[in-house]
């Protein structure tokens, strides 16, 4: 059991180390664009871009030319009013040879830019700027100012600043902010379990790594990162290597030199050197063992420890290895010696210093891919007519991989074409199952391809008859030879087209779409309508012969202004109501209502009382015939 | 039997005429019309079909409100009431009546915007 885990264990280390040694370094080509992009910043226009260039070609080693003139474009370029500045150009001018930058008024701006509210970066500009310019500096003022300005922003960034500053102060500080070394670390995120950046990127990440290991050289210690924790620091400063920002770029190369240069973590870096694929003519693996800026670490012995077919997982060689060659930092191992077949291969590689050294990083399990490659032959190629249900042609006809049939094949649309053939791995002399096989057909007037991919079926000829070139093509990843050969030309016969389908332009306009009412329902025919409309009127003639029969009294009617005024308003209104139902809207109705409602009210109000008092007269009259009656 | 429901009939409409107002009789008289006009409507409609269902809705409610409303009238102007409707003279009760049926044609109209529902 517990050799079971001791096993697993290994085996995830094993596979962690794998994917953290760096597989790149600062290549010749990176460092001359790097230098690039430093040159590009000359002349100089700001205090800044002076300050990471020079010190950029500084870390490259590049000679700056015409020193005295960058000396005067640097000194003129001070803004006497900003501490950036003053901390810039004075770098810059202490970088270079002979340059003196006179220090003016700045003591005063640099002292009091040290204060308790300042931020950790002022700080570092001021610290920076006065120490450069040879001015006093109160270091007692400045890590009580840094304590404070840390309580505000404790950013990475800013303890990369913290760093930087303590680191050159030294004293009694120095192992406080060791401490905090862990703790920043910790902070950083994990990206595709390969890379650890801070947020903010490249300047963040590098002025950390820079400023952590300045300060572990003071403390005298080495720094608490975790040795994959250094290795993905690397792989992420080395994934942006083509960076083309000045300052990004400056930073680059500084934290990238002093994970070289330090003394605790120095990260090793295994490249291939040679060409990815390897054959039986080129046999040669190459790897380059490296720092990461590419330098060489030392005598080695660099062993493979497996190499192991991507595909089957078949491993073909153990513990071999490398020889060393003319080249320190370069090895050199004969991959084709045990004859692996054709496949892409991942090839675990350990080093080990001649003089073992504990600084090393990543001595084990690095990996480099490589594919071997093979040539392929085609063999046993038949091509012929059959009928569609026959499965064997009954005449095939043989033909050699360069050469091609004489007469062209003819068939119709009742009979198939059957063609045949092996294609075999040169070195093992197996079947080899490409990636890539196809037959195509050209047509050899429209020059219309068709294309069969083997193993499908096609039937995309567009009834297009005529002279075909028949062509086999196959390729593969691992084919050194891939093979393009028109073998034999085609007389196919189609049967003629069904009429073609129109072709539908979808941007064509389509029909407009009309709004449908609802389809009125049946209407009774005229005559029954009007019948009923008769037998609606009807009851109004048995209204009139009622009336008559009770006797109204049509001759009591008030011929006065009121009562006719009143009748005719009341016929206005229900015409009104008539013109609602036709064609008025209910507000025009509303307005029409309100003036004709008045005269009506006032009429039918008169006429009322007038019929009021009238009864009242009659019935007055009436008692008194009564009481003179009785 | 059938003499018997006649006579009864008979009887019944020489009660009515004899012993009813004028003016109550010109009201039945109207309620009687606006009653057939309503059933020759309805008929319509079973008969024949709802088609305009707007129209069909506005006559027959035009005519059921209209009947009521004449109700309403022929019980305030009927002396036999006069205990229930003190102080509503039949002058009043008939002002009443023309100012309902002036709302009633009003809002039955608006049933011409029913094919919105």
């Amino acid at each position: 059991m517990a050799k079971g885990t001791s096993i697993l264990y290994l085996f995830a280390v094993a596979v962690v180390g794998q994917a953290l040694t760096p597989s790149t370094f600062l290549t010749t080509v990176d460092r001359d664009r790097l230098r690039s992009v430093f040159e590009a910043a000359q002349p100089f226009t700001d205090a800044a871009n002076a300050h990471y260039s020079i010190l950029g070609l500084k870390l490259l080693g590049a000679t700056i030319a015409k020193e005295q003139e960058v000396c005067k474009s640097v000194t003129s370029s001070v803004d006497t009013n900003s501490v950036a500045s003053w901390f810039h150009a004075s770098t810059a001018a202490k970088a270079l040879s002979n340059c003196k930058l006179a220090p003016g008024s700045a003591q005063k701006l640099l002292g009091d830019a040290i204060s308790q509210d300042s931020s950790v970066a002022d700080i570092y500009f001021s610290f920076f700027a006065l120490k450069n310019l040879g001015l006093t500096v109160d270091n007692g003022k400045v890590t009580a100012a840094l304590t404070e300005a840390l309580k505000k922003d404790d950013s990475p960034m800013s303890h990369g600043f913290a760093f930087n500053i303590v680191s050159e102060i030294g004293g009694a500080d120095v192992n406080r902010y060791f401490d905090l070394i862990e703790d920043i670390v910790a902070q950083a995120d994990e990206v595709d379990d390969k890379y650890l950046q801070y947020e903010g990127g490249l300047f963040v990440t590098a002025s950390v790594v820079e400023g952590a290991y300045k300060l572990s050289a003071k403390a005298n210690k080495a720094p608490v990162i975790s040795q994959d924790k250094v290795l993905k620091f690397a792989n992420y400063l080395l994934s942006r290597k083509h960076v083309h920002q000045l300052k990004s770029a400056y930073k680059l190369l500084a934290a990238v030199s002093i994970l070289t240069t330090n003394k605790y973590h120095i990260p090793v870096a295994v490249t291939l050197a040679s060409p990815v694929s390897v054959s039986q003519s080129k046999p040669t693996v190459q790897v380059r063992v490296s720092n990461i800026m590419g330098g060489s670490l030392g005598k080695m012995t660099v062993t493979a420890d497996s190499a192991k077919n991507l595909g089957d997982q078949s491993v073909v060689i153990s513990k071999k290895p490398f020889k060393a060659t003319s080249d320190d930092a370069l090895f050199e191992m004969d991959f084709m010696a045990n004859k692996p077949s054709s496949g892409f291969y991942n090839v675990a590689i350990s080093v080990a210093p001649a003089k073992a050294d504990s600084r090393l990083l990543g001595v084990t399990g690095a990996s480099v891919t490589v594919k071997v490659t093979t040539q392929v032959s085609l063999e046993n190629v038949e091509i012929g007519v059959a009928d569609r249900d026959q499965v064997v042609a009954p005449k095939p006809t043989r033909v050699q991989h360069p050469g091609r049939v004489g007469a062209a094949l003819e068939a119709d649309f009742h009979q198939k074409v059957i063609m045949k053939f092996l294609l075999k791995d040169k070195m093992s002399g197996s079947a080899f199952p490409a990636h890539q096989t196809f037959v195509r057909l050209t047509n050899a007037e429209s020059k219309q391809e068709i294309i069969f991919n083997v193993g499908s079926s096609a039937k995309d000829f567009g009834y297009k008859s005529g002279k075909y070139s028949l062509e086999l093509v196959i390729g593969d990843a691992v084919i050194e030879n891939p093979i393009a050969w028109n073998l034999a030309d085609l007389q196919l016969t189609f049967p003629a087209a069904p009429g073609k389908a129109e072709k539908q332009d979808q941007y064509a306009k389509k029909p407009e779409i009309k709004h449908l009412f609802r389809e009125p329902e049946k209407r009774p025919s005229q005559t029954v309508s009007m019948a009923f409309t008769l037998l609606v009127l009807v009851p109004f003639a048995v209204l009139f012969l009622c009336w008559m029969k009770v006797g109204v009294n049509i001759s009591n009617f008030p011929f006065s202004v009121s009562a006719i005024g009143f009748h005719v308003c009341l016929a206005a209104v229900f015409g009104l109501y008539y013109c609602y139902w036709t064609h008025l809207n209910m507000f025009q109705t509303l307005r029409y209502l309100g003036l004709l409602g008045v005269p009506t009210f006032i009429f039918g109000n008169r006429m009322l009382r007038r019929v009021k008092s009238r009864h009242r007269a009659q019935e007055v009259q009436r008692s008194m015939n009564g009481s003179n009656s009785v | 039997m059938p003499e018997k429901l006649t006579g009864v009939i008979a009887k019944f409409y020489d009660e009515y005429y004899n012993s009813t107002s004028k003016r109550l009789k010109i009201i039945d008289a109207y309620l009687f019309y606006i009653f057939l006009t309503g059933v020759f409507q309805f008929g319509y409609c079973a008969l024949v079909g709802t088609f305009p269902f707007n129209s069909f809705l506005s006559g027959f409610i035009s005519s059921v409100g209209s009947f009521v409303i004449a109700v309403c009238l022929r019980l305030q102007v009927n002396p036999q009431n006069k205990s229930d409707f003190i102080g509503i003279s039949p002058e009043r009760a008939f002002a009443d009546f023309i100012f309902a049926n002036l709302i009633l044609h009003l809002m039955n109209e608006t049933e011409k915007y029913s094919w919105a529902l």
